[in-house]
C-alpha cells in the first residue's frame, strides 16, 4: 500500500525543510551585541555567550539527578556516592570530561583556558565551596574495543594522557577492554562474586533455535572467547548492539566496585536520538526510557543504585565539535566506519539517517528525543534481561511465535484437525505438532530464551543474507559459545533461588499439563547439571 | 546444492525464503502460515463476532486483494460467520482509479461478494481531477487522504456494516511509528500501532494484516495469481514515498525483522498518563457529525475552502486566516451530508453479485 | 592566473581522511568554473567562470588532497551530512554556506561530529 493510502499519515504534517538561517540578522541572540559565530537550532550565538550556553545545559541536565532521590531539600550538591566518567575519547565525551573538569574540579589558578575563564564552576561556584560534590575521587573510565575491530589501534595510552591533561582535578584513570567480560580478573576485580565451576564454563549454542545453555571450554584467553561470542552474531546489527551492551556492562559494574552513585556518559543528543530510533528498529520499545536516564541495582548488596546520566543529551554534536574546537581539544578518532559490514548495521544506517536528516532539518533530532520523553512501558515486566541488564517485557516469546509462525509445533492450537495444513495429512501434522516433552528424549536443557528481553533475543537469533565479516577464531564452535561473566553469574544465582523457594524437580518430573511456554520458562532457569 | 526439503513441514520441497523469517519453505506452507499469523492476529485481539457484518476497503491494489481473498479464505476454513462485503471509493482520477476500479468489480464475481463504490464526486461534489484543477499537485494528497477517510467510514455507513477493515501491511505501521517519532506526533503515535481502532461515533476499524510484510503480500499474490491493479496514483510520482519509507527498506535489507520490531516497539510502550491529560479532546464536526479535534472536521474545512475558491485554508494556518478574515460561510455553501452510524438502510442499492 | 592563499585546517578526527595532517595551506584560483571542475584550473577560456566560492574549494580537496574513502568527505556535491565547516572561526550557515565567496588568507575549518560518544 502506498503511503499516501494510509489515514494516519496526513501530509500536511510532513516535516518540511526550513531555512536554518533565516539571513535576517547575524546578531546574537543572546547578548544581541556581538556578530554571531555559530547557528544552533535555528538561532544565532556569538562565541562568548556560546560556551556559558553549553555549560547551562550540561548542568541543566546534571543537577538534578545529583542528590539522592528521597535525602532532604538541602542547598548544596551532595552525591551519595563516587563519580565515575566513562569516556569514548569521540567528540561529545571529550567535551564532557572538560566540562565535568572545568565545572566540578577546576581550581582558581587554571583560567587561563579562554573558555575556562567564561565559565562558571569550580570556586567560583557559591553552592560547590563545600568541598566536593562527589565522595572520595573521580574516576575515569575507557574501554578499548580494539579487540573486536582487527587492524584497530588501541588508544588506551592516547586517552590516559586525555585524562591526566586534566591534572588538576585528578581523575583517577582506570582503562578496560572489552573482553574484560570475559576474563575471571576482571570479575574478581570488580567483586562480582565467586562462580561454581558448572557456571564458570557456562556457553551457549548458537546454532540451537532456543539458545540451550552448554559447557564451554575455560581455557581459552578472554579475548578469544569474545572474539567467538561476537563473531558468533548472526547479523552485523548483532555485533555492533553487542559491542555497545558490553561497553555499558563493562562500565556498570566498574561503577559498582567504585561504590559510585553516577555513572556519567557522553550521549549528545544527536546520538541519543540515534540510539532511540536504532533501539526501537531492534525491537528495544520497552526500555526507550533507559535510553536517556536510568538507574541500575547492582546485584551486590552493599553498592549504592547508581544513576547512569547522559549530561550532553540536550546538546548537539555540533555544539560539542565546536567546543572542542574552540577549547582545543583533541578528538581521538577513529577510522573504523566502513569495517565489519558497518553499514549493514541498523546502528550504522540510522547515524546516517539521522545526521541527513538533522543537516537538512535541524530540529528532528530534538523532537525524536523530545517524543520518546513523553513515552513510558506499558505494563508487564518480566525482571530484567539477564544480557543488558534492562527490563524485560514478559510474553515475548508467545508474541514472537504468534506474529511469526516458525514451527508447526508452536502453532499447534490453529494447525490442527480441519484447519490443518490442507497438503499435510491427519498423521504428519500431529507428527510436526508434538512437542519434545512427548517424544521422550529425555529432560530438556536449559536454554537462555526465557531469561532474554525481546530485543536481545532477537540480537542473538533474527538472521539476515548479509552475515558478519567476523570469521570464528580457529578451534571455537557455534554450538559452544562462551557467555560474559555477568550473564554467567545470573544464571547460577537465579537457580539457586529458585531452588530455595521451592522444589523446582517436581515441577520437571511430574510434567503435567504444563503449556509449553510454561515449560520453557521454567526449564530455563534449571542450572546445568555438572557432568 | 541438494534441494532442501521445507523447514515447516519437512516434506516437500523447499520454494521460497521467507522474507519474515528467512525461513525456506514449500509453497503450501507459506501459503498456510501466512493465512494462519492473520487467523491469530484476528482471534488475538478478538476483532469480530459471530454474525457481524465487515466492509473491506478494496482499492484494487495487491494489499486490499489479498486482504479480500484471505478474509474469504479465514472466513470459511474457521467459521467466523461473518458476512462480507467490498467498499470501494472512487476518487474520480481518470486513467487511475477507472482500471482499479475494473479490478474491484473482477473481484466482486470471483469472491463472490457485494461491491458498494461510493465516490468523492457523489459526496463532496468534487472529484480528485477537479481538485487538482483548483489547488494543483503539491497538496493534492492531503485531500485526497482526508477525503478518503471519512469516505470509507460513510460507505460502511450505507451499508450498516459493523467493522470495516483495510489492507495497511506491517510495512505501514512500521514507517508510520517512525514518522510519528520524528515529527512528535505523539497522539498518533499512541494508537498507531493498535489493530483497532474506535472513536466513540465511528465504525470498528482494523488491519488485519498489520504483522504482514508486504513482501509476502506481493509474493502470496502472485502465487495464488491473485489479480490486482499496480500503478502509483498519477498526482502521487514515486518520491513522495518520503524519507521514512526509504529508511525503513534500508533496516528490513540490513536485518529483516526490523518491521516487526518496530512494530513490537511501538506497541512496548505508551504515552505517560501526565501527557495524555494535555491533549485535545475529540468531539464531533457541528457541521457534518463526524468526529474531529476541532468545530470543523478536516473534511469540511477543505471542502470550504475548495468551495470558497480558497484551497489553502485547510493546509495552512495562515490559509485558514485568511478565510475567516473573509467572514463566515455563506449559507448556500455546499457541505458534506451529516454522518451518522447505522444510518445507512436496507434501502441502500448495494451491487450485488450477478 | 590569479590565485589566492587559503588555510585549511581539520578536527574532530577528519584529519584521518587527509593524511592525519591538521593543518594545509592550498592556493586556488580566484576566478573558477561554475561546475566546480578543478581539472582546467589552466584553461578558463570556453566555461562559464564564477569567484572562487567554497564549493570550489570542496571539489579542490576532494580531487587534489583526498586519496580515498571520497564518501566519507563529500555528498551530493556538498560535504558529507555531519561535517561543520567554520569560516573565518563562524559557521558557514552564516556565512551563506558554499556560496561564501573566499578572499585571500581566508581560514577554513572542516571538523567531523561523526566520531561519535
Amino acid at each position: 500500500m502506498s503511503s499516501c493510502e494510509n489515514p494516519n499519515t496526513d501530509k500536511d504534517v510532513l516535516m518540511t525543510r526550513r531555512q536554518k538561517f533565516d539571513g535576517k540578522t547575524k546578531l546574537c541572540v543572546k547578548c544581541k551585541e556581538n556578530t554571531g559565530n555559530i547557528v544552533i537550532r535555528y538561532a544565532v550565538y556569538c562565541k562568548s555567550c556560546f560556551f556559558p550556553l553549553v555549560q547551562g545545559r550540561f548542568r541543566k541536565s546534571l543537577e538534578p539527578t545529583i542528590n539522592a532521590p528521597n535525602g532532604s531539600r538541602r542547598k548544596g550538591l551532595k552525591a551519595s556516592g563516587s563519580l565515575v566518567v566513562g569516556i569514548s575519547g569521540g567528540t561529545s565525551s571529550v567535551a564532557m570530561l572538560d566540562l565535568v573538569a572545568k565545572t566540578y574540579f577546576a581550581s582558581l589558578e587554571d583560567n587561563k583556558n579562554e573558555a575556562n575563564g567564561k565559565l562558571k564552576g569550580g570556586k567560583e561556584h557559591p553552592r560547590l565551596v563545600d568541598k566536593g560534590v562527589w565522595k572520595g575521587k573521580p574516576t575515569v573510565c575507557y574501554v578499548e574495543v580494539c579487540g573486536a575491530f582487527p587492524g584497530e589501534k588501541d588508544r588506551t595510552e592516547e586517552v590516559r594522557h586525555l585524562v591526566e591533561s586534566y591534572s588538576y582535578a585528578n581523575f583517577d584513570f582506570v582503562p578496560l577492554r572489552l573482553e574484560d567480560s570475559f576474563d575471571q580478573k576482571w570479575w574478581d576485580t570488580v567483586g562480582g562474586g565467586d562462580l561454581s565451576t558448572a557456571a564458570r564454563s557456562l556457553g551457549f549454542d548458537m546454532t540451537d533455535e532456543e539458545l540451550r545453555l552448554t559447557t564451554s571450554s575455560s581455557d581459552i584467553s578472554p579475548l578469544t572467547a569474545m572474539q567467538t561470542y561476537l563473531s558468533s552474531l548472526p547479523t552485523p546489527t548483532a555485533f555492533h548492539s553487542a559491542v555497545q551492551i558490553f561497553i555499558r556492562l563493562l562500565l556498570l559494574h566498574t561503577a559498582a566496585s567504585q561504590r559510585a552513585s553516577h555513572l556519567l556518559l557522553g550521549t549528545s543528543l544527536t546520538a541519543l536520538s540515534v540510539n532511540l530510533i536504532s533501539g526501537i528498529a531492534q525491537g528495544a520499545g520497552f526500555s526507550v526510557a533507559e535510553e536517556a536516564q536510568e538507574v541500575w541495582h547492582p546485584a551486590s548488596d552493599d553498592a549504592l543504585p547508581i544513576r547512569i546520566v547522559r549530561p550532553m543529551r540536550d546538546i548537539g554534536m555540533k555544539e560539542c565539535a565546536v567546543w572542542d574546537w574552540w577549547c582545543n581539544l583533541r578528538v581521538l578518532a577513529h577510522s573504523r566506519p566502513s569495517q565489519s559490514g558497518g553499514k549493514n548495521a541498523i546502528s550504522a544506517l540510522t547515524k546516517d539517517f539521522i545526521f541527513g536528516l538533522e543537516s537538512d532539518y535541524p530540529a528532528t533530532v530534538s523532537t525524536i528525543a523530545r517524543t520518546c520523553a513523553k513515552l513510558t512501558p506499558k505494563e508487564g515486566s518480566d525482571g530484567i534481561c539477564i544480557f543488558c541488564r534492562r527490563p524485560a517485557q514478559s510474553g515475548v516469546q508467545e508474541w514472537k511465535a504468534r506474529i511469526s509462525i516458525r514451527s508447526y509445533q508452536e502453532a499447534s492450537l490453529a494447525v490442527s484437525g480441519n484447519t490443518r495444513p490442507p497438503h499435510l495429512t491427519e498423521e504428519e501434522i500431529t507428527n510436526l505438532t508434538k512437542t519434545s516433552l512427548d517424544s521422550g528424549s529425555g529432560p530438556p536443557v536449559p536454554s537462555l530464551t526465557s531469561q532474554l528481553c525481546y530485543a536481545c533475543h532477537t540480537l542473538l537469533t533474527s538472521r539476515s543474507s548479509r552475515g558478519t565479516a567476523a570469521s570464528l577464531p580457529s578451534g571455537q564452535s557455534l554450538n559452544n559459545v562462551p557467555l560474559p561473566f555477568w550473564i554467567r553469574s545470573s544464571i547460577e544465582t537465579r537457580s539457586f533461588h529458585k531452588h530455595a523457594k521451592h522444589d523446582f524437580d517436581a515441577d520437571i518430573t511430574h510434567g503435567v499439563k504444563l503449556s509449553r511456554s510454561e515449560m520453557k520458562d521454567q526449564i530455563a532457569e534449571f542450572l546445568l547439571p555438572e557432568e | 546444492m541438494a534441494p532442501r526439503s521445507c523447514a515447516l513441514c519437512q516434506k516437500a520441497k523447499a520454494m521460497v525464503k521467507r522474507p519474515k523469517t528467512g525461513q525456506q519453505i514449500c509453497r503450501d506452507c507459506f501459503f498456510y502460515v501466512f493465512e494462519t499469523e492473520v487467523h491469530n492476529t484476528i482471534t488475538q485481539s478478538k476483532l469480530f463476532n459471530p454474525g457481524d457484518r465487515v466492509a473491506i476497503g478494496a482499492s484494487g491494489g495487491k494489499d486490499s486483494t489479498v486482504l479480500a481473498y484471505v478474509m474469504k479464505t479465514l472466513n470459511e476454513r474457521y467459521q467466523y460467520g461473518l458476512e462480507l462485503f467490498l467498499l470501494s471509493i472512487d476518487e474520480g482520477i481518470t486513467g487511475y482509479r477507472d482500471d482499479s476500479l475494473e479490478t474491484v468489480k473482477r473481484n466482486q464475481q470471483q469472491y463472490d461478494m457485494p461491491l458498494k463504490i461510493l465516490s468523492y464526486d457523489e459526496l463532496y461534489g468534487w472529484t480528485m481531477d477537479a481538485i487538482v484543477s483548483q489547488v494543483g499537485r503539491k497538496n493534492n494528497c492531503t485531500f485526497c487522504g482526508v477525503f478518503r477517510r471519512q469516505a470509507l467510514d460513510r460507505g460502511a455507513a450505507m451499508l450498516n456494516v459493523d467493522h470495516i477493515v483495510t489492507g495497511h501491511n506491517a510495512d505501514d505501521i512500521a514507517e508510520t511509528v517512525l514518522m510519528n517519532i520524528m515529527r512528535g506526533d505523539i497522539a498518533r503515535l499512541g494508537r498507531c500501532t493498535s489493530i483497532c481502532t474506535q472513536g466513540e461515533d465511528t465504525i470498528r476499524r482494523s488491519k488485519p494484516f498489520k504483522y504482514a510484510y508486504e513482501k509476502e503480500i506481493v509474493m502470496y499474490a502472485y502465487f495464488k495469481k491473485l489479480d490486482y491493479f499496480s500503478t502509483e496514483c498519477i498526482y502521487s510520482p514515486d518520491a513522495y514515498r518520503g524519507h521514512a519509507r526509504v529508511f525503513l527498506k534500508d533496516l528490513e535489507a540490513a536485518r529483516p525483522s526490523a518491521i516487526v520490531d518496530i512494530i513490537h516497539s511501538g506497541e512496548a510502550f505508551e504515552i505517560k498518563e501526565e501527557i495524555k491529560a494535555t491533549q485535545k479532546l475529540q468531539q464531533t464536526c457541528q457541521r457534518c457529525g463526524y468526529m474531529s479535534s476541532n468545530e470543523l472536521c478536516k473534511a469540511c474545512t477543505l471542502l470550504e475552502g475548495l468551495e470558497r475558491g480558497m484551497a489553502n485554508s485547510g493546509i495552512t494556518d495562515r490559509g485558514r486566516k485568511k478565510m475567516d478574515s473573509e467572514g463566515p460561510a455563506p449559507d448556500n455553501l455546499r457541505t458534506i451530508p451529516f454522518f451518522k452510524v447505522g444510518s445507512g438502510s436496507a434501502a441502500i442499492t448495494v451491487e450485488t453479485p450477478s | 592566473m590569479n590565485t589566492i592563499s587559503i588555510k585549511i585546517e581539520f578536527g574532530g578526527g577528519l584529519e584521518l581522511l587527509f593524511e592525519n595532517k591538521r593543518s594545509y595551506r592550498v592556493d586556488i584560483p580566484s576566478v573558477v568554473p561554475t561546475d566546480n571542475t578543478t581539472d582546467a584550473e589552466a584553461n578558463l577560456a570556453d566555461k562559464e567562470t564564477k569567484d572562487v566560492d567554497v564549493d570550489y574549494l570542496i571539489h579542490h580537496m576532494k580531487d587534489h588532497m583526498l586519496k580515498e574513502r571520497v564518501e566519507l568527505f563529500m555528498e551530493k556535491n556538498t560535504v558529507r551530512p555531519g561535517i561543520l565547516v567554520l569560516i573565518n572561526d563562524t559557521d558557514w550557515e552564516l556565512e551563506g554556506e558554499g556560496e561564501y565567496q573566499l578572499k585571500n588568507g581566508d581560514e577554513v575549518v572542516f571538523i567531523s561530529t561523526l566520531h561519535g560518544g
